[in-house]
């Protein structure tokens, strides 16, 4: 409903969605959760997806990842549409504690897509390492993934996609089961790294602020069954901080606006 | 009180009872057990952990599950009975011969007589089993410094292979029904005896402080709050009892008896009665299936609070 | 309530103890004739028990039985795990199969044993068949249960990282389900030597089993009850070692559950 886009500039474009739409169960149960939704990603781009609790935004995550397919309307990634699980593409789950494997080593953890990509063990394990270390973590890829604190479980989880080289990295409420500055210190590791590894972020979260500090581009869904209700471009820059940018007036005008639209119905 | 508070060491009849209760597949031991509470994740039914989302498609209607779960059993029928048909081996009789000598010895009182002597010697064997399992169970839960120093001995007598009791007893005892039920009722009192005390170290300890505070009598105690408690634990011992008592059943029929299911079995081997054979091994087979799901009946009803209160 | 028995060496003091008055309680009604008369003395059977250790008759025995209790065991661990991850990771296999799993295991197989002697005659061999048979159950239903309770979460990240059937089965299904697969494998042990000897008392397959029924039958009981005594202590030594490699094996799921 919202694309100012023109279409000669699809090439640039990582991911696409045109006209999706998602509903679960038929007769009386019918209950439409996504309406003729479209979204476009550039490379290199971070883009936040907001929107209320329930409005259905795992439910999109998951057609953009693959693991659902929508009734209608297509998703592209790399300019290949979208049937299943796509090698551009890889996700860091809400729910890490659950999504890393127990008796797996951190390392193993991390290597492990990789091992199902082909790739030879030494090769495996210095990735591994490599990103271990991207996210702060290095030195501690023998350490099971229950020894470790929540911020450190999700850390593991976010070398993991990036070990895989994904082209796109969906985030699914990445940092809602961790405290307070842990998430602060989570946010400001995965715009360091973005800028660092130019790759391109989707998130998706309830939380106004944090899709507001993190994104150049922030897409607000609503209404049921949901839809894209506004886009705002933040242009914020590559320096970001926490305090100082969340005391510009920008965001205020933008956390307003958001506000204002989630609000209206 | 020792045995809410003392924390169960490895080797304690407590934490090493877990494997027993898992005849029909339960949680993996000292899950959700450890720690002082013990809880109510007893009785074999695994907690925690969400489990894989089904795919979203429709509801399979009734008949189309129907379908699924039995168009294997008829592949497996059919092709029993064609495949055997055409047997030349003597000792591999076609199905319709089986079934046709299963008839016969059914309708002719054979077997019936045989199941009767079978099933009341297991009925009256589990039967002795249970109360002396439950209620020496109930006395070594409650009292933690008798539990730990029995344990030792607790174990040696379970890991002693039930079979091998059957020549010794028969043998001392002589061939009788009596013997039978002993042999029966002592390898059933073990599962029984160690799931028992398994459940009423899981009574939550607010319960426990509550009789205590409130000056519960010992009996009212043990009968209105220990023994429910552990009720659903005590039946999954029985459970697990029951397919042993049906084996140690067969095996002390087939060693010396004149009657019941094992010794028409062996006897039909011996006289070279193939289609009998198989047909007394089937009937064996279905008789322990039936058995199996009616104490699967009986146990939903006996549990209901159990399984209304969420507590699986 | 006796709290000089947290020490362990009084612990220990006690169990010796409880072991002494259950040996004499045996003796006095040995000795009262209150059972039958062949029924032997602890003094009769503690030397059965020690001329048994240098009887060579007895090791070859008891050897046998634990290889084919062994063999048995493993075919059916290994059957038993394939095809329950198998069955459990499939919805439609696990429906389909779910009546004759139930009939599978409440079949007490030992019943089926003159049937496979018949087409395998007295011998070892038919002896593994039966308890392999008799010891697939356990594992195969809990397997099933392990494989049944992926996490949804672990389901979703296989599928994202596109991981292939054949590592997903090995790294993934595997070692989720080997909490449940554990226990399986524990009580199939017991399982198995219980067949073990169970056929080998009611069949001439060699072993002790068959070696019980013999001095029974010659009226050495006091030998027959030693032997009883060492399957007891075999069964005991296994479900011990069992224990401690599961709990080796499984420090993750212990540590989960903290």
């Amino acid at each position: 409903m919202t694309i100012q886009d023109s279409p000669a500039a699809a090439t640039t474009h990582v991911m696409q969605v045109r006209g999706m739409s998602m509903s679960y169960g038929t007769g009386a149960a019918f209950n439409p959760i996504l309406q003729d939704l479209d979204l476009d990603v550039v490379a290199g781009e971070f883009v936040s997806i907001v929107g209320p609790s329930g409005v259905g935004k795992t439910t999109l995550l998951r057609c953009l990842s693959g693991l659902l397919t929508p009734q209608a309307g297509t998703i592209t990634v790399s300019g290949d549409e979208v049937h299943g699980p796509h090698p551009d593409l890889a996700v860091v789950f809400q729910d890490y504690s659950r999504s890393l494997m127990p008796w797996m080593t951190t390392r193993e953890n991390v290597a492990f897509p990789l091992q199902g990509k082909g790739l030879g063990k030494a090769e495996r394990n210095a990735l591994a390492d490599e990103n271990l270390a991207a996210v702060g973590l290095a030195g501690q890829g023998d350490k099971y993934p229950w020894e470790m604190s929540g911020g450190m479980q999700q850390r593991v989880a976010i070398a993991r996609a990036l070990a895989y080289q994904a082209k796109v990295l969906l985030m699914d409420e990445p940092f809602a089961s961790v405290d307070a500055q842990t998430r602060f210190d989570l946010e400001d590791l995965v715009l360091k790294l973005q800028h660092e590894l130019g790759v391109t972020i989707l998130l998706v979260t309830h939380d106004i602020d944090e899709a507001l500090y993190l994104a150049d581009k922030v897409v607000v869904i609503a209404e049921k069954p949901a839809t894209v209700v506004d886009v705002i471009e933040t242009g914020f820059g590559e320096d970001r901080d926490q305090l100082a940018t969340k005391a510009d007036p920008r965001f205020a005008e933008a956390r307003a606006r958001i506000m204002h639209r989630l609000k209206k119905d | 009180m020792t045995s809410a508070t003392a924390p169960a060491s490895p080797g304690d009849v407590g934490t090493q009872a877990n494997g027993t209760t898992s005849g029909t597949g339960s949680q993996p031991s000292r899950a959700s057990r450890r720690g002082a509470s013990g809880g109510r994740a007893s009785g074999g039914r695994a907690s925690g952990g969400r489990q894989a989302a089904p795919r979203r498609k429709k509801p399979p209607t009734a008949a189309g599950q129907l379908l699924q779960s039995t168009w294997l059993i008829v592949v497996v029928l059919v092709l029993w009975w064609v495949l055997s048909a055409r047997s030349t081996n003597f000792f591999i009789p076609s199905l319709q011969q089986i079934l046709e000598a299963l008839g016969t010895d059914l309708t002719n009182g054979v077997i019936a007589g045989g199941a009767l002597y079978s099933l009341s010697n297991l009925f009256v064997g589990l039967a002795i089993a249970v109360v002396l399992g439950v209620g020496l169970g109930l006395v070594l839960g409650e009292v933690g410094w008798l539990r730990r120093v029995v344990d030792p001995v607790i174990h040696f007598f379970r890991c002693i292979p039930q079979a091998a009791l059957v020549p010794l007893i028969i043998g001392t005892f002589g061939i009788g029904q009596g013997p039978k039920m002993g042999t029966i009722a002592f390898a059933c009192f073990w599962p029984i005896l160690l799931n028992t005390i398994d459940g009423v170290l899981g009574v939550e300890p607010t319960v426990r402080h509550f009789s205590k505070v409130y000056r519960v009598p010992k009996p009212l105690y043990f009968r209105r709050v220990v023994l429910p408690a552990a009720l659903p634990q005590i039946v999954a011992g029985v459970r697990v009892a029951l397919p042993i008592g049906i084996t140690v059943m067969v095996v002390s029929e087939m060693f010396a008896s004149t009657e019941g299911l094992g010794f028409y079995i062996l006897n039909s081997s011996a006289t070279f009665q193939v289609p009998q054979t198989w047909a007394g091994a089937l009937l064996v087979g279905v008789v322990g299936y039936l058995l199996s799901v009616l104490f699967v009946f009986a146990e939903r009803r006996l549990l209901r609070w159990y399984y209304a209160s969420g507590a699986k | 309530m006796n709290p000089t028995l947290s020490r362990p060496a009084w612990l220990l003091l006690a169990r010796l103890g409880a072991v002494a008055l259950i040996l004499a309680l045996w003796q006095t009604v040995v000795s009262a004739g209150l059972l039958p008369s062949m029924v032997p003395g602890i003094a009769d059977v503690a030397s059965a028990i020690v001329t048994s250790l240098s009887n060579p008759l007895f090791w070859g025995a008891l050897g046998r039985t634990l290889l084919a209790a062994l063999a048995g065991w493993m075919i059916a661990t290994v059957v038993g795990v394939v095809l329950g991850l198998l069955i459990g990771s499939i919805r439609f296999l696990d429906r389909s199969t779910s009546i004759l799993i139930d009939f599978g295991r409440s079949f007490p197989v030992l019943a089926l044993m003159p049937v496979v002697i018949m087409l395998l005659g007295s011998t070892t061999t038919m002896e593994i068949v039966v308890v392999a048979l008799s010891a697939l159950w356990p594992v195969l239903v809990q397997t099933i249960y392990g494989a049944r309770r992926q996490e949804a979460a672990v389901a979703d990240t296989v599928a994202v990282f596109r991981i292939p059937a054949g590592l997903r089965f090995r790294r993934v299904l595997l070692p989720g389900a080997m909490p449940f697969i554990a226990t399986g494998v524990r009580i199939s042990s017991a399982i198995s030597i219980l067949v073990a000897v169970g056929v080998e008392v009611i069949s001439q397959a060699p072993g002790i089993g068959r070696q019980i029924t013999l001095m029974q039958q010659n009226q050495q009981w006091d030998v027959a009850f030693a032997y009883l005594f060492f399957t007891g202590l075999v069964g005991w030594g296994i479900a011990v070692g069992l224990q401690k490699i599961e709990d080796k094996l499984l420090t993750w799921k212990r540590q989960m559950n903290d």
